[in-house]
C-alpha cells in the first residue's frame, strides 16, 4: 500500500501572546469528557490534560513579573524514537508512541493504574483518576462520543486531540485524499485560545507555521534554531514536541535547571 | 500453603509405592476413573455445550428486515442506505428519517411492512435495532480508512449480509451485552471466513498481513491510536 | 473419592473447552463498562451559528451538536469580534445548558418555599399583580431590572411597564454607562464608545483589565496579540499585578483610585512639551485654555507624583511615549468593567485622547451609533398609565444632578432608607442578579425585602431564591435574541443569538411571557403588543436584516468609518468639549475616598476580575471552577492577595486564617503572599461566595460585594466605589 509521509505534530505557545486566561483549559476539559469533582482546588487530585502554571520572577514589588505556561502533554520523543519516560515504562503496553504521528497514546481500557508513567513524566502531564467520573443528571449529554470516559484507577493525559486527526483524515478520505491542510487538524485548545498564541502543526513540515516558529533541528533532538525558543526541561534529553516562545530571559530561563553562573551569562 | 504442599507430596509419595497394589486389590480404581470421565465427559458438555447457550440469550430484530429484497430495489448497492456523510463519519444503520424516504405508505402486501410502517413510521419512532458489530466505547472504527482509503468491501468484515433474506437471531452476550457475532458464532473462537470474528486480533492480523506500517514502539504493529480512543 | 475424581476430571474437561478463556475475555470486557459510567451516544454530526451572551462582549459561537445534543461551543470563524477564538466561560456555555442550576418550571413562593405552577397560572398571577397595582393607582411602583438596556427584550419589558403606568426601567450598571455620559458631556449625542484598538501603536489603560474581562475579551485578546506581533506598546496603570499588568510592556503600580489624577499629569507633561495635537485642540475643541491652565497648574508631575506615588520620571517618560505615539488611545474603566466608576476619571482619560487628537481617528476612540432598528410606534396610555407616568423614576435618573445618567439601581436602598420617594413594590428581573453582583449586597437585600420580586431567571442564583414568582427564561442556547452591539467594538453590529437545541425543560421566553401577559392585561395594554409571540416581533422589528441574521448571525456596518469626521460633535459648541458648559471651576480630579476611617481599618480592600470568575450574573459553571488557582480558593477557603511586606508587619504567615473586617462586613480568608500587590491593599477575586443550589459553586470563598459599600459619584449618581477600608486580624 502506498504510504504517506511521517508525521510529527507538535506545539509553539507563544508565551509573549498567551494571557493566562485559561480557555484552553476549558477548551480541553469540554473536547475531551474531562471530569469534574465539587472541589477541584487540590491540584494533585484535580483531572486537567492542559495546565496553565503561573510563575513569577520572584522579584519584589514593584518588579514582579509573571508569566503564564501552559501545560499539555509534550509527546517527547526522546534520544531514539518513541523513547519517551512514560513509554518506556509502562508495564501494560497502556501508552505507546506512535512513529507516524510522533504522538503518545494513553489507552485507558489498558491501564491497570500502576502510575509508573507518572512518576517517569517530568512535566506532570499526566493524572489519575482516584474517583469515578460522576456527571450531574442531565450534563451527560454534554459528553462527546468522540473521546471514551475514562473510568476510575486509570491514567489519563492530553492526547494532542487525536480524535480530531482521525475524522480529519475521514474526511480527507471522503475527499480522495490521503494528506491533510495544515488547518485541517488543529487540536481544541489552538483552535480556541482567544490570544492565538498556540500554533499547532507537524514538525516535519518545513510549510508548516509551527515548524517555522519552532525551527526544529532534528539532527540535535528537535532543539529549536530559534533564540527565543526553548523546551521544557530540554536538558534532560526528553525531547519535547511542545515549544515555548518568549522574549523575556527570565522565562526561558524558567525552562530549565540552570547554575547560577549559567544565568548570569 | 506449605503444609497443603506437604501433604499433596506425602499423597504422591504413597500413591507412588502403593498405586498398583491398590487398583489390584480394592478395585476402587475402576470408580475413580469412572469418575473421572464421567467429570470429563460433563464438563466438555456443559463447556461446548451448555455454557454457550446460556452465555447468550437470543433476542429478535424489531422489524423482520430483507437485506436481499432491498438490494434488488436499491441502485448503489450498501451505499444506498449505510453511507458516508460529507464529513466522513458513516451513518450507520439507517434513521427512520431514511426508511421514510421509501416507507412513508406501505407500498407492498408485506405483513413485516406493515408491522413497521404502522409501529415505526406512524408514530415516528426510531427503530431500536440490535447492531450485530457493536464495539466497546474504547474501539475507534473508521469505516472510511478501510473503505475508501483501503478499498475494502463491506462482505470482508460483515459477511455476504446483502444476500440475507431475513436477519439473523441477535445473541447477546449476558456478561459483556454485545452480540456473539463479535467473539464468533463458534464458541472456540475459530474461524472459516474473515467475518466471522470482530475482535481486536483480527484488526490486528488483518492490519499485520495488509503490511500496514509499524508504527508502534511498544509493540511492533500499528500504534494504538489507530484503533482506540 | 469418587467426587475428588470426578472434580478432576472436570478439572481437566473444562480445560479443553473454551469456557475459562471466553469468561475471562467477557470479564474483562465487563469491568470496563461500568454501568455508571457514561458511554455518549454517536450520531450525525451539526454545527450551528449564534452569539454568546454570556457576557456584553457579544462573540460568534458556532456550536456543535451530535443528533439532538449539544456537545461543544467553539468559536465562530470570521466573526468581526472573536474571528474563532472564544473565551472559558462560552466553552463551559453548554454546562449552563444542561447544568443542574437550571430553574425547570414556573415557580411560585408559597409560605417560603416554592411550588410548581403551570404556565397559565404564571402568567395570570403577574397580570394579577400589575393589575393591582394599577388598580391601586400604584403602577409607577412596578419596577424592572434587567441585564442589559439594549435590544428588543429589554425594549419590551420597557414598554409592558411603560403602558402600565410606570417609567422605572432599570439596567445593570457598568463602565458602558460611563462612557456613554463621558461621551454625552465631552462630545454631545448618544453614542457608545468603540475604540480602535488594532490600529493603536501605544495604548494606555487606567486601570482596565483588558485582559481580565473588560470589553469583549476575546476581542481584546486578539488585539493584544496583535500589538505584540506589531511591536505597539502597551502600559498598564494599576495598583496590582493583574493578568492585564502581567502583559504589559510596562506596568505602573498606582495608589488605587488615583489613576484619574496620572492621566492628568500626563496630560500636563504633554501640554507642558508642546507634544498635543495643534490641529485638533485648536480647530474642534473648545474650553481647551481654561482646562489646560487648570491642568497645567493642578497636576504638575510633582504634584502627581505625590497622589499617585508613581516617581515623578517615570510619569515624564510614560507622558513623552504616549505624546509621541502615532496612534496614542488611552482606556479607562477598572477591572471588567462592572462598577462604572467616577466620571471624573473618564473625563480626564478621554480629554487625554482628546488632547492627543485621537478622537474619531485611526487607532483612537470612535463614536459609535446606537442600534436604531426598534422603530416601535409609541403606545397610547390609558389613564392609570399616564398618572403612573407622570410621577417619573423613583432614582431620579435624568434630572436635577442626575442628569446624565439614565438609570441608577445602586441607589435603591437609599432610596427606601430615605424614604425621599416610593420605592417599588414589585420588581421583575431578567437577566440580572442583584442580590450577588451589587456591591454592599446586605444593603440590597434589605432593600429588596418587602419588594415582590418576579424573576425571569433560568437559573437559581440568590436573587432568584428571594423572588416570589420565577418565570424561568430558555437559556442562550434555546432562544431567539437580537444582540445589539458589543462591548467597545470599533463598528455597530447586530447578532442573532438562535435556538440550538429545544428547550430542555418547561421554560418560555421572556418575550413570550411579555406579551402574553399583555395580552391578558387587554385595553391598551394588550393594543401595545400586536405581535402574536416573540418571534414574530423579532421578526418584524429586524425587518430586512433578519435574513442575512439568520444566515450569518451577524451584521455589521460595512461602511461604518468615522475617522476624519469631526462634523459629528453634537455639544452645543458643536466641538469637543474639554470642560462641560466651559465651567471653570470645575475641579478635574478628586479622588474617591474608600468608605471607612484610615485608623481602624488600616488598609484597603480592592476586589480584582479575573478571567476564570465570572462576577456578573451567572456563576462560575463547573469547568470554570476547575481552572481557578489555588492561590484564590483552597478548598473552601478563599485566599487574599497581601505584600509579605505588609503580612509580616501584622504577622500574617502564608496560608494562615485571618478575619477580614471591612465597615461592611467579616469575612475568615486565608493570607496568600503575593508580591504583586502593593503594600497596603488586599486583593480579593470577585466571583466566588455564590449562595446557590449548585454544589459546584456554593460555599466557595466569599463574595466581595458583601464587604463592599457602594459610593455615589458626584458626576453622575453611578456607583465609583473602587474599594474599601479594611483590616486583617489572625484568626
Amino acid at each position: 500500500m502506498e504510504q504517506v509521509k511521517d508525521k510529527k505534530f507538535g506545539m509553539v505557545i507563544d508565551l509573549d501572546k498567551c494571557t493566562g486566561c485559561g480557555s484552553c483549559m476549558v477548551a480541553c476539559m469540554s473536547e475531551n469528557n474531562v471530569p469534574f469533582r465539587e472541589d477541584e482546588t487540590d491540584k494533585l487530585l484535580s483531572v486537567a490534560w492542559m495546565r496553565v502554571y503561573k510563575m513569577t520572577n520572584r522579584k519584589p514589588y514593584p518588579d514582579t513579573e509573571v508569566c503564564y505556561f501552559p501545560r499539555p502533554c509534550m509527546h517527547c520523543e526522546g534520544q531514539h524514537s518513541g523513547h519517551s519516560p512514560c513509554v518506556s515504562v509502562c508495564p501494560a503496553v497502556a501508552t505507546d508512541y506512535s512513529t507516524a504521528t510522533g504522538i503518545v497514546s494513553q489507552i485507558y481500557t489498558r491501564c491497570f493504574g500502576c502510575r509508573y508513567c507518572m512518576a517517569a513524566c517530568p512535566y506532570h502531564a499526566r493524572v489519575f483518576n482516584w474517583f469515578d467520573p460522576v456527571w450531574p443528571h442531565g450534563m451527560e449529554k454534554s459528553l462527546s462520543p468522540d473521546v471514551s470516559v475514562r473510568m476510575r484507577g486509570v491514567v489519563e493525559k492530553c492526547s494532542f486531540c487525536y480524535h480530531r486527526y482521525q475524522k480529519a483524515m475521514e474526511k480527507a478520505y471522503v475527499d480522495g485524499r490521503k494528506e491533510l491542510e495544515e488547518n485541517e487538524y488543529q487540536t481544541s485548545c489552538t483552535q480556541a485560545c482567544p490570544a492565538g498564541a498556540i500554533t499547532f502543526g507537524d514538525l516535519n513540515n518545513t510549510h508548516h507555521e509551527v515548524y517555522k516558529i519552532a525551527q526544529p533541528d532534528h539532527k540535535h533532538h528537535g532543539k529549536s534554531k530559534n533564540p527565543k525558543v526553548f523546551r521544557l526541561l530540554e536538558r534532560l534529553g526528553t525531547n519535547p514536541k511542545v515549544y515555548y516562545l518568549s522574549s523575556r530571559k527570565w522565562v526561558r530561563q524558567l525552562g530549565d535547571n540552570y547554575r547560577p553562573d549559567e544565568i548570569m551569562k | 500453603m506449605s503444609t497443603l504442599d506437604d501433604q499433596a507430596k506425602e499423597s504422591t509419595d504413597e500413591a507412588a509405592v502403593e498405586s498398583t497394589e491398590a487398583i489390584q486389590d480394592n478395585g476402587t480404581g475402576g470408580y475413580i476413573i469412572l469418575f473421572f470421565i464421567l467429570g470429563f465427559i460433563a464438563s466438555l458438555l456443559v463447556g461446548w455445550i451448555a455454557f454457550p447457550m446460556a452465555l447468550y440469550s437470543k433476542k429478535e430484530q424489531p422489524v423482520a428486515f430483507n437485506h436481499a429484497l432491498h438490494m434488488d430495489e436499491v441502485e448503489n448497492g450498501c451505499e444506498s442506505c449505510h453511507f458516508f456523510r460529507d464529513d466522513g463519519s458513516y451513518s450507520g444503520v439507517p434513521k427512520l428519517e431514511q426508511c421514510i424516504e421509501c416507507h412513508e405508505e406501505v407500498q407492498g402486501d408485506n405483513e413485516n411492512e406493515a408491522h413497521f410502517v404502522s409501529e415505526y413510521v406512524e408514530k415516528e419512532r426510531e427503530v431500536p435495532w440490535l447492531i450485530y458489530s457493536k464495539q466497546p466505547d474504547c474501539v475507534f472504527f473508521s469505516h472510511a480508512a478501510h473503505v475508501l482509503k483501503a478499498k475494502m468491501d463491506c462482505v470482508t468484515c460483515h459477511g455476504p449480509v446483502g444476500e440475507m433474506e431475513s436477519l439473523p437471531v441477535y445473541e447477546e452476550n449476558r456478561i459483556t451485552g454485545y452480540s456473539r457475532e463479535v467473539w464468533g458464532k463458534n464458541i472456540a473462537g475459530l474461524k472459516k471466513n474473515s467475518w466471522d470474528r470482530m475482535k481486536m486480533d483480527d484488526c490486528a492480523d488483518c492490519h499485520k498481513e495488509s503490511n500496514n506500517k509499524v508504527t508502534s514502539v511498544q509493540t511492533e504493529k500499528d500504534a494504538c491510536f489507530v484503533c482506540h480512543k | 473419592m469418587s467426587f475428588l475424581s470426578f472434580a478432576v476430571g472436570g478439572a481437566a474437561g473444562t480445560a479443553l473447552t473454551p469456557m475459562p478463556l471466553k469468561l475471562m475475555d467477557d470479564s474483562s470486557i465487563w469491568t470496563q463498562m461500568w454501568p455508571w459510567i457514561p458511554v455518549p451516544q454517536d450520531g450525525e454530526v451539526s454545527y450551528e451559528n449564534s452569539v454568546c451572551t454570556l457576557c456584553p462582549g457579544h462573540c460568534g459561537i458556532t456550536v456543535k451538536k451530535v443528533e439532538n445534543r449539544v456537545v461543544k461551543i467553539e468559536g465562530m470563524k470570521g466573526h468581526p469580534v472573536n474571528d474563532g477564538g472564544i473565551c472559558l466561560l462560552g466553552l463551559a456555555g453548554v454546562q449552563l445548558l444542561y447544568g443542574s442550576r437550571r430553574v425547570k418550571t414556573p415557580l411560585k413562593k408559597v409560605n417560603g418555599k416554592f411550588v410548581k405552577i403551570s404556565w397559565d397560572e404564571a402568567v395570570t398571577e403577574v397580570a394579577s399583580t400589575i393589575e393591582t397595582m394599577r388598580e391601586k393607582g400604584d403602577a409607577h411602583k412596578i419596577g424592572c431590572l434587567s441585564g442589559t438596556n439594549r435590544g428588543t427584550v429589554p425594549e419590551l419589558l420597557k414598554r409592558l411597564l411603560w403602558v402600565c403606568g410606570s417609567l422605572n426601567f432599570f439596567h445593570m450598571p457598568s463602565v458602558q454607562d460611563s462612557y456613554e455620559i463621558t461621551l454625552r458631556m465631552m462630545q454631545g449625542g448618544s453614542a457608545m464608545a468603540g475604540f480602535d484598538l488594532e490600529n493603536s501603536d501605544h495604548v494606555i489603560s487606567f486601570g482596565s483589565g483588558i485582559l481580565d474581562g473588560w470589553g469583549s475579551p476575546v476581542r481584546m485578546f486578539r488585539a493584544h496579540s496583535l500589538w505584540r506581533e506589531k511591536g505597539a506598546r502597551f502600559i498598564q496603570v494599576e495598583s496590582r499585578l493583574s493578568n492585564t499588568a502581567a502583559k504589559a510592556d510596562k506596568w505602573v503600580p498606582v495608589n488605587p483610585g488615583t489613576e484619574g489624577a496620572l492621566a492628568l499629569g500626563i496630560a500636563a507633561v504633554i501640554i507642558d512639551e508642546s507634544l498635543y495635537k495643534t490641529d485638533f485642540v485648536d480647530n474642534y475643541s473648545s474650553g481647551f485654555d481654561s482646562w489646560k491652565r487648570q491642568v497645567t497648574n493642578n497636576y504638575t508631575p510633582e504634584i502627581v507624583s505625590k497622589i499617585t506615588g508613581v516617581d515623578k520620571s517615570l510619569i515624564l517618560l510614560t507622558a513623552r511615549d504616549f505624546g509621541r505615539a502615532k496612534n496614542p488611545l488611552a482606556l479607562c474603566g477598572r477591572g471588567e468593567g462592572s462598577i462604572p466608576g467616577s466620571i471624573k476619571d473618564f473625563k480626564a482619560v478621554h480629554a487625554l485622547n482628546a488632547l492627543v487628537g485621537n478622537i474619531n481617528q485611526q487607532g483612537g476612540v470612535w463614536a459609535i451609533p446606537e442600534p436604531d432598528y426598534i422603530n416601535w410606534p409609541e403606545p397610547t396610555l390609558d389613564e392609570a398609565a399616564s398618572a403612573g407616568v407622570s410621577k417619573g423614576r423613583i432614582d431620579g435618573a435624568g434630572k436635577g444632578k442626575y442628569r446624565l445618567a439614565q438609570s441608577l439601581f445602586n441607589r435603591l436602598p437609599e432610596i427606601v432608607n430615605s424614604k425621599a420617594s416610593s420605592p417599588p413594590d414589585v420588581l421583575f428581573v431578567s437577566g440580572a442578579n442583584p442580590l450577588y453582583t451589587i456591591p454592599d449586597t446586605v444593603a440590597m437585600n434589605e432593600a429588596l425585602n418587602n419588594v415582590k420580586i418576579i424573576s425571569f431567571s433560568s437559573y437559581m442564583d440568590e436573587t432568584a431564591d428571594k423572588a416570589d414568582l420565577i418565570l424561568p427564561n430558555h437559556v442562550f442556547l434555546e432562544r431567539y435574541e437580537d444582540v445589539p452591539a458589543s462591548a467597545g467594538l470599533n463598528q455597530p453590529i447586530t447578532g442573532l443569538s438562535k435556538p440550538v437545541v429545544s428547550p430542555q425543560f418547561n421554560t418560555r421566553h421572556v418575550g413570550d411571557v411579555i406579551i402574553q401577559v399583555a395580552k391578558k392585561l387587554g385595553g391598551h395594554i394588550g393594543d401595545a403588543f400586536p405581535w402574536s409571540d416573540y418571534k414574530t416581533c423579532l421578526e418584524e422589528t429586524l425587518g430586512d436584516k433578519w435574513e442575512a441574521l439568520n444566515q450569518t448571525g451577524f451584521v455589521t456596518e460595512a461602511d461604518f468609518n468615522p475617522t476624519n469626521d469631526m462634523s459629528g460633535f453634537k455639544t452645543d459648541s458643536g466641538r469637543f468639549e474639554f470642560l462641560e458648559n466651559g465651567s471653570v471651576a470645575e475641579v478635574l480630579f478628586s479622588s474617591v475616598k474608600p468608605e471607612g476611617d484610615e485608623a481602624s481599618y488600616p488598609l484597603t480592600l480592592v476586589p480584582f476580575d479575573s478571567m476564570r470568575l465570572t462576577g456578573g450574573y451567572i456563576g462560575n459553571p463547573p469547568y470554570l471552577m476547575k481552572t481557578v488557582e489555588d492561590t484564590v480558593l483552597k478548598g473552601n477557603d478563599v485566599l487574599v492577595e497581601v505584600n509579605p511586606k505588609t503580612a509580616s508587619k501584622y504577622k500574617l504567615a502564608d496560608g494562615e486564617k485571618a478575619f477580614l473586617m471591612t465597615p461592611k462586613g467579616k469575612a475568615c480568608v486565608k493570607i496568600y503572599h503575593y508580591e504583586g500587590i502593593k503594600p497596603g491593599l488586599i486583593g480579593l477575586a470577585r466571583g466566588l461566595g455564590h449562595n446557590v443550589n449548585d454544589r459546584f459553586l456554593a460555599g466557595k470563598g466569599v463574595n466581595v460585594n458583601q464587604l463592599m459599600g457602594s459610593k455615589e459619584d458626584t458626576g453622575s449618581g453611578l456607583d465609583a466605589a473602587w474599594g474599601i477600608r479594611a483590616k486583617l486580624v489572625k484568626a
